[in-house]
C-alpha cells in the first residue's frame, strides 16, 4: 500500500510493505500504537504524540508533540465500489489471475517481465493516477505469462496489465 | 447567604460554581440556548434558561437574572468579569429586589466606570492621572472642540470611549491628520459595545507599562492592596500574558504604588474587590490609568502568590465579614506567577476567530500549574461570546522557573478541531526581550509587525516526517471516507496488514527515520 502525501510543500511517499514502513524509499523503524486522542509513535527511540483530524477528505491535520503539521493526500473519485472489488484481492486467488488497472492511469513503472516466477503480494506494476502511485502485487505466487502495459502508457480502469498462470 | 446565581458563562462562571462548593453554597447557573450542554451548566446545583444565544437576550438581560433569581430562592448574584459585571443598572436592580449583589455598590460601580469620573476621584486622592481632557465629549459635541482639546494636549493621543474597557472603543492617533477618522471609529464602535459614543483624550506615553494593583474593600472602611500585577503584553489594547509580581518593580515602587491604589479606592468609600492599573515610564514615574470595578480575568496569578482566593473572599465582604488578612501576606509575592490567554483564534491568520468543535482537549497540569477553563473535549467554541478557551497559569519560586514551568504546560495543552493561540505563546516565551522582561505596552505590537508570515509554531524535520507517517496510518486505518465519493487512493493487493492489527507495529532494522 502506497501514500503519495504532500507536507511542508514536498512531496512525501510513503509505503507499506507488510510490517514495514517506507518514508521516501527508506525504511524506518516506527512503532505506532492508538493511545489518547490519536497515536504514540516511537520512531527510533524517541516519542511523538500524534493525533490526526481530516478536516476534508484528504485534508488532514497532524499534532505532533503538540505542533500542527498539514499534511495532504492525493484524492480520486470513483464510480462504485464494484470497480474496487474487482481489482487486485477481489480476484479469488487460484488458477488464472488477471491484475487490472484499478482506475484510469499512467503505468509508471513495470516491475516484472513475461517468464518470472513471482512470489504471492509480490509487487508486479506500478499505476500512477492523480499523483497517487499504485503498487499492483501478485495475488498469488505463479509464473507471469503475459505483460500487457509499457511503462508510462495511459490505461483505463479495469484492463488487463498482467496475467499471472 | 446560601445560594448564589452566577451570572455569567464560561470559565469565570466555572471558577464562581467551584468558590461557592469549597464555600458550602449552592450555586445556581444560567445559560443561553447555545450553552445548554456547557462545562458551567453542568457543574452547578441548578441551572435556568436565559434565552436565546445573542448576548443581549441572555447574559445581558436583567430582567430574566433577577427572574431566575427569585424563582430559584438564590439570595446572592455573582456577575463574574464581562457582561453585566460592571453595569450599575445590574447591581442597583439587584439591591432592589433584596439580592446580595457580590461586588461593589451601584454608585462606585457607576463612578469608576465613568472613565472621567474616575480621574478626577485619582486626583483628589493625590495620584497623578495620565494628562487627558478633563471633561468628556458628548456624542453631539462639534468635532471643532475635539480639535482644538486635541491641539491643546499634543500628539500622539489616545481617544478613549467613556465607557469603556478591553481596548474597544479605543483608538491611538499619531497626529491631526488622523484625528477625524479615530474619533469617528471610536465613537461608533464605543456606541456599539457600551451604548455610548461619548470619548475624551489622553496623552500617549511612549513605551511605558501597564502595571495594575489588586485590591479587597470591605463594608467597615478598611481596603488591602495586593502585590501588583504586570500587563503590558498586549495584542491591540488586549492583554495577552500577565505575570505577578511585575519583574521592573521594586519593593520601593511596590509601596508607592499600593498605597496610591489603596488612597485612590478609599476615597470613594469602594467595596468588594477591584483593580487600578498604572502606566509606568522608565523612570519609574507612575500614572493613574483607570479602575476596574470587578474581578479581573487575571486573578489567579494573584491568588498563586499569595495563597489568598479572591472569590471567597467577594463572597466573605458582600456577606459583611470584616478583611482579617495579613497585609504583608497580600503585599508580598511568594515566587512568580504567569497567565497566558489561551483563545480560540489562529495565530498563523492574524489571530481571527476559529469557532468550532473542540474535537479533543486535554488540559495542561502537573505541579504548580493551574488550568481556569470553561471548554471540553466534544465541546463547542460559540461565535457570540468571548473565544477565550483556558487561563493557563504557572508558578515557579522566580521568575525563570515560572516561565520554564509555563513552557512545559504550553507543550502539554492539546487542543484539537479549532485552532488556539497555544503556539504563539510557545514562541512568545522565547522571544529575548520577554525573557529579559524589557517589554512596554507596545512592545508586542510591534514584534509582531516585525514577523514575516511565518508560522509560529514550526515542526522540525523529524516531527514533520513523523506527521507524514502519522498521515498515512490515519488513513490505512480509517478506510475508505466516510462518503464514499472521494475515496484516498491507496490500494494493495494482499489483505491489509497494518489496520486489522491492535496497534500497528512495522519494524525496520536497517535505517531509523532519523538521518
Amino acid at each position: 500500500m502506497t501514500f503519495e502525501l504532500e507536507a511542508g510543500g514536498a512531496a512525501r511517499h510513503v509505503e507499506s510493505r507488510g510490517a514495514q514502513l517506507l518514508l521516501d524509499g527508506r525504511l524506518v523503524d516506527v512503532d505506532a500504537v492508538r493511545a489518547g486522542h490519536g497515536w504514540s509513535m516511537l520512531i527510533g527511540n524517541r516519542s511523538y504524540e500524534v493525533s490526526v483530524v481530516e478536516r476534508a477528505p484528504g485534508d488532514l491535520i497532524v499534532h505532533v508533540n503538540g505542533r500542527a503539521v498539514t499534511v495532504r493526500a492525493a484524492l480520486q473519485r470513483f464510480g462504485s465500489r464494484r470497480t474496487q472489488r474487482e481489482t487486485g484481492i477481489g480476484a479469488s486467488a487460484t488458477g488464472v489471475q488477471r491484475v487490472v488497472a484499478p482506475m484510469p492511469g499512467r503505468i509508471a513503472r513495470v516491475l516484472v517481465k513475461a517468464g518470472d516466477a513471482v512470489a504471492a503480494r509480490q509487487g508486479l506494476i506500478v499505476v500512477e493516477a492523480m499523483k497517487m502511485e499504485n503498487e499492483l502485487r501478485s495475488p498469488r505466487a505463479g509464473i507471469v505469462a503475459e505483460v500487457r502495459a509499457t511503462a508510462g502508457a495511459l490505461v483505463e480502469a479495469n484492463a488487463v496489465l498482467i496475467i499471472i498462470e | 447567604m446560601r445560594k448564589i446565581l452566577v451570572a455569567n458563562r464560561g470559565e469565570i462562571a466555572v471558577r464562581v460554581i467551584r468558590a461557592c462548593r469549597d464555600m458550602a453554597l449552592a450555586s445556581v447557573a444560567v445559560y443561553s440556548e447555545g450553552d445548554r450542554t456547557s462545562r458551567h451548566v453542568r457543574m452547578a446545583d441548578e441551572a435556568c434558561a436565559i434565552g436565546p444565544n445573542a448576548p443581549r437576550e441572555s447574559y445581558l438581560n436583567i430582567d430574566r437574572l433577577i427572574d431566575v433569581a427569585r424563582r430559584t430562592g438564590a439570595d446572592a448574584v455573582h456577575p463574574g468579569y464581562g457582561f453585566l459585571a460592571e453595569n450599575p443598572d445590574f447591581a442597583a436592580a439587584c439591591r432592589d429586589a433584596g439580592l446580595t449583589f457580590i461586588g461593589p455598590t451601584p454608585e462606585a460601580i457607576a463612578l469608576m466606570g465613568s472613565k472621567t469620573e474616575a480621574r478626577r476621584a485619582a486626583t483628589a486622592a493625590g495620584v497623578p492621572v495620565v494628562p487627558g481632557t478633563e471633561r468628556p465629549f458628548a456624542a453631539d459635541d462639534p468635532d471643532e472642540a475635539i480639535a482644538a482639546a486635541a491641539q491643546r494636549l499634543g500628539y500622539p493621543l489616545l481617544i478613549k470611549a467613556v465607557a469603556g474597557g478591553g481596548g474597544k472603543g479605543m483608538r491611538t492617533v499619531a497626529n491631526s491628520a488622523d484625528l477625524m477618522s479615530g474619533l469617528h471609529a471610536a465613537r461608533s464602535e464605543a456606541g456599539t459595545a457600551f451604548g455610548d459614543s461619548a470619548i475624551y483624550l489622553e496623552r500617549r506615553l511612549v513605551r511605558p507599562r501597564h502595571i495594575e494593583v489588586q485590591l479587597l474593600g470591605d463594608q467597615h472602611g478598611d481596603v488591602l492592596p495586593f502585590v501588583e500585577r504586570e500587563c503590558s503584553i498586549q495584542r491591540r489594547h488586549q492583554k495577552v500574558i500577565e505575570e505577578s509580581p511585575s519583574p521592573f518593580v521594586t519593593s520601593a515602587l511596590r509601596t508607592q504604588l499600593t498605597s496610591a491604589a489603596a488612597a485612590v479606592a478609599r476615597g470613594v468609600g469602594y467595596t468588594g474587590a477591584g483593580t487600578i492599573e498604572f502606566l509606568i515610564d522608565e523612570a519609574e514615574r507612575f500614572w493613574f490609568l483607570e479602575m476596574n470595578t470587578r474581578l479581573q480575568v487575571e486573578h489567579p496569578i494573584t491568588e498563586m502568590v499569595t495563597g489568598i482566593d479572591l472569590i471567597e473572599w467577594q463572597i466573605r465582604i458582600a456577606r459583611g465579614e470584616q478583611l482579617d488578612i495579613d497585609p504583608v501576606l497580600a503585599n508580598t509575592p511568594d515566587g512568580h506567577a504567569i497567565e497566558c490567554r489561551i483563545y480560540a483564534e489562529d495565530p498563523d491568520l492574524g489571530f481571527i476567530p476559529s469557532p468550532g468543535r473542540i474535537a479533543a482537549l486535554r488540559a495542561a497540569a502537573g505541579p504548580w500549574v493551574r488550568d481556569d477553563g470553561g471548554a471540553e473535549s466534544g465541546g463547542e467554541v460559540p461565535i457570540h461570546y468571548d473565544p477565550l478557551i483556558s487561563k493557563l497559569s504557572a508558578w515557579g519560586p522566580d521568575r525563570p522557573r515560572a516561565i520554564a514551568r509555563m513552557t512545559r504546560a504550553l507543550r502539554e495543552y492539546e487542543v484539537l478541531g479549532i485552532q488556539t493561540t497555544v503556539p504563539f505563546f510557545r514562541w512568545m516565551l522565547v522571544q529575548p526581550a520577554f525573557l529579559a522582561a524589557k517589554f512596554h505596552t507596545a512592545y508586542l505590537d510591534e514584534l509582531l509587525q516585525q514577523r514575516g508570515g511565518e508560522p509560529f509554531a514550526t515542526a522540525d524535520k523529524d516531527e514533520e516526517n513523523a506527521a507524514v507517517v502519522a498521515a498515512a496510518l490515519h488513513l490505512v486505518s480509517r478506510g475508505p471516507a466516510p462518503t464514499g465519493v472521494a475515496t484516498v487512493v491507496a490500494r494493495e493487493s494482499v489483505p491489509v496488514t497494518a489496520a486489522s492489527k491492535p496497534g500497528w507495529k512495522g519494524r525496520a532494522r536497517a535505517e531509523a527515520l532519523r538521518a
